[in-house]
């Protein structure tokens, strides 16, 4: 008994000494419990907070991403526009430096650098379709007069939709092929014999657009109507008004893949009559921009004056072409009561460009793959081009509208060149030229025009920024 | 042959005013919880003006923090109409733009609202720190969430509800502003309007409490289910009262002012009114109002003329740059 309750008493103390050991913990430990499940939470929240601050953050940030004006300084100007983009600024510019060099011609005075054109280029829109450009002419443009500051473009532009956009202001007239491709980006640094037929800048409204998924081109306007090869001085020298038109089809534009995806052809007319000596074209000049062919001071338009221009456009991967024809008739007099007579003057020029390193040929200029730069021995890319053109003054011209003596019937060049594109902004051109004169039945031996006297070679050489 | 004649007029003239029909677009620039209430309006209204006119009116529209709205039409954002959280940011209108006279909120009836609203707790299924009222929010640890006043409508009426509470239980402004602070402390993030405070704390799963518009916080629970949020009402909260206007410049050069004008015009209609109860506005028109009294829990309601003279007084005193807002705020 004594034992037994010794072992009870043992076993009761070992009860306490277990209950006293185990009762004070329990609370203890879940106390711990709470405070770790708290301290968890807590930091889950903060975790959580930090999250959704970053997440407002961003938001914020993408919102005023979304609401500030835009700004691109790229090698194809510098634009600044509103959020939505329906306003914008753009400013581009174009510096053409040239060095012009003339063999075998006795001395005639015109080797010379030139700049041939300096163009600072304000372009913009407001409300989306609202549009304008005004483009100050600053550069010499001519080796042997030069001229003064002109306004070269300045026009306001509505869009409809892809189909229909209209034109009003002072713009180039869409005859010429080669002269509607920006100056930048002929194959060659002066336009061929073709563009003495055609108008250049004239004042007007036209009204234009794409038809047919993108694959016609139609444009259709009314200007005051200019001589050939003339540049409104913005304002008409006659009553009367030119009706211009041009259709030009790219057919194969959406079969990716396709051998004549790249072709463009199309026509284009000019229809109008002009009256004075302004009415008459200044004078047709060779591909070194000197002058071959001149009415006589006292001969005056006095009729109707009409132009035809068919034309096309090849692009296939490196390769290029551009060939145009175009037959321009005017009516003149010899003087203001002087017989009337018809003339029919045409020139044609075919012209195609291979770039050797790779690079798509385009009608809006070559885009390196890579620009040159001779610290990591990348160097642009670069062209070959070559071009036949042709230009034929009707023979009724001579002598009673124009000097046989002093003036050819007919120029015919050949003209190679090397582009070499350093950046799409930036471009060596050199191109040799050669002209050889036909004159008219009557002319004498040799030519009253020392410019005449022999063929003309040249060489020009431009180094151009464009952007 | 007169018949014919007749008949053939009738035609034509059915012809011609078919043909008349006009397809019209408005853009109502909103404050941030009333998304649902507008897409349901807009069809509605849409269907009573072409039996009316003949003509398609399509409503598009626009939503964020209300006062983040009012910058929005000033800077430039057509809005034929303006249907916002409060008359201060309406105001802006005229008083930075002239976009509106000054008298706009004299057009329509009830100072152009057509519906209100007040401003009540939304906390976790269970309220797991038994928030009750005001008082419990100021405690330490209690994470709540708001928008940030400048921005929001209705982080505003909630700053005033909280202040009106504490002015009424203390006894001055010193003591409500103290009060304010000290709940702002417990606010660990602002966003800039009540739908994104809403994302915070239903999806995101922050915070302990949302003050929230008493429609959004109806439509938390029948959205997110009553089974995970539930509404606390506290003892005193302010009328909230969204203003409606037409954005006369706007109007008159789209020349869509009849069409906003009847818009406006048609919330305060039976139909109208009982779109806004469907979707947790309290109705001004009777009728609707009995109709959905169930809906709605009673309490004391202050006003913002009668607590604070008024929105512009108001927005001056709080919410201006160097107002009370920022001065507890930053520290």
């Amino acid at each position: 008994m004594r034992l037994s309750s010794r072992r009870t008493l043992a076993s009761v103390l070992f009860a306490l000494v277990i209950i006293s050991a185990f009762v004070p913990r329990l609370p203890a430990a879940d106390d711990d419990l709470k405070q770790l499940r708290d301290q968890i939470r807590s930091l889950e929240q903060k975790l959580l907070v930090l999250e959704r601050k970053q997440e407002i953050k961003d938001e914020d940030a993408a919102t005023a991403a979304k609401a500030a004006p835009k700004i691109a300084i790229t090698d194809k100007g510098f634009t600044l526009a509103s959020a939505d983009s329906a306003n914008s600024i753009k400013l581009r510019g174009l510096v053409q430096f040239d060095n012009r060099l003339f063999f075998g011609d006795n001395g005639i005075v015109n080797n010379s650098f030139l700049l041939r054109r300096a163009r600072l280029i304000t372009e913009g829109t407001f409300a989306k379709n609202y549009s304008f450009q005004l483009v100050p002419e600053f550069g010499g443009g001519s080796a042997t007069a030069a001229s003064a500051f002109t306004i070269l473009d300045a026009n306001l532009g509505v869009t409809v939709n892809k189909a229909l956009q209209f034109k009003f202001g002072k713009f180039k007239s869409p005859v010429g092929l080669e002269l509607l491709q920006s100056d930048s980006w002929t194959f060659f640094d002066e336009r061929s014999l073709v563009t003495n037929l055609v108008p250049n800048r004239d004042i007007g409204a036209q009204a234009s657009g794409d038809l047919f998924n993108g694959t016609v081109n139609y444009t259709a306007g009314v200007f005051n109507g200019i001589a050939d090869a003339a540049t409104s001085t913005n304002a008409d020298f006659d009553n009367e008004k030119d009706v211009v038109g041009r259709i030009f089809a790219t057919p194969f534009k959406n079969d990716a893949g396709s051998f004549l995806q790249g072709l463009s052809f199309g026509v284009s007319a000019s229809l109008g009559r002009e009256k004075g000596a302004s009415g008459r074209a200044a004078g047709y000049k060779t591909d070194g921009q000197q002058t071959f062919f001149s009415y006589a001071a006292t001969t005056i338009a006095d009729g109707q004056n009409w132009r035809v221009s068919p034309q096309f456009d090849y692009r296939n991967g490196s390769f290029g072409a551009i060939g145009e024809y175009v037959l321009s008739t005017v009516n003149v007099r010899p003087s203001a009561t002087g017989k009337k007579a018809e003339l029919q003057n045409k020139a044609w020029q075919l012209a195609a460009g291979y770039v050797l390193t790779g690079e798509d040929s385009s009608f809006a200029g070559v885009v390196p793959k890579t620009n040159f730069d001779f610290a990591n021995g990348t160097w642009g890319a670069f062209e070959v081009v070559a071009r036949y053109a042709n230009l034929k003054i009707d023979d009724a011209a001579f002598p009673l509208y124009a000097s046989a003596a002093s003036n050819a019937d007919e120029a015919t060049s050949y003209g190679i060149g090397l582009n070499w594109y350093l950046s799409k902004a930036v471009a060596f051109k050199f191109d040799y030229y050669q002209t050889n004169f036909g004159f008219a039945p009557g002319a004498p031996a040799v030519s009253t025009n020392a410019v005449l006297r022999q063929d003309e070679q040249s060489l020009i050489t431009r180094f151009q920024v464009s952007f | 042959m007169k018949a014919k004649v007749v008949l053939f007029s009738l035609l034509a003239l059915a012809a011609v005013s078919g043909a008349a029909a006009k397809s019209i677009e408005l853009l109502n620039v909103s404050y941030d919880p009333t998304r649902e209430l507008y897409v349901d309006y807009n069809k509605a209204f849409a269907t009573y003006w072409k039996a009316k006119t003949g003509d398609d009116v399509t409503v598009k529209q626009s939503h964020g923090g209300s006062g983040k709205q009012a910058r929005g039409v000033i800077d430039g954002l057509p809005a034929d109409v303006v249907t916002l959280a409060l008359a201060a940011d309406v105001d802006a209108l005229y008083d930075v733009a002239k976009l509106i006279p000054q008298d706009w909120q004299k057009r329509l009836p009830q100072n152009s609202t057509p519906y209100t609203s007040t401003i009540v707790f939304l906390v976790r299924k269970g309220n797991p720190l038994g928030l009750k009222d005001w008082d419990d929010l100021v405690k330490p640890g209690v994470s709540i969430i708001t928008p940030n006043p400048k921005t929001s409508g209705g982080a505003r009426w909630n700053y005033l509800a909280a202040w009106a509470y504490a002015k009424h239980k203390q006894g001055s402004d010193e003591a409500a502003k103290a009060f304010v602070a000290s709940l702002y402390k417990n606010v660990p993030v602002l966003d800039s309007g009540a739908r994104g405070a809403t994302t915070t704390f239903v999806q995101r799963g922050i915070g302990d409490v949302l003050l929230a518009w008493e429609n959004e916080a109806f439509l938390a629970l029948k959205e997110f289910g009553s089974d995970k949020f539930e509404i606390v009402v506290p003892s005193l909260s302010i009328l909230a009262e969204p203003p409606v206007s037409i954005v006369d410049k706007v109007v008159k050069k789209k020349g869509t002012e009849a069409v906003a004008k009847a818009y406006l015009e048609y919330l305060y209609s039976a139909e109208g009114q009982d779109i806004a109860g469907r979707n947790f506005y309290r109705p001004r028109d009777p009728a609707a109002a009995a109709k959905y009294a169930g809906v709605f829990p009673r309490l004391e309601l202050v006003t913002i003329d009668a607590e604070f003279g008024g929105w512009a007084k108001a927005q001056k005193t709080h919410f201006a740059d160097g107002g009370v807002f920022d001065q507890i705020y930053s520290k």
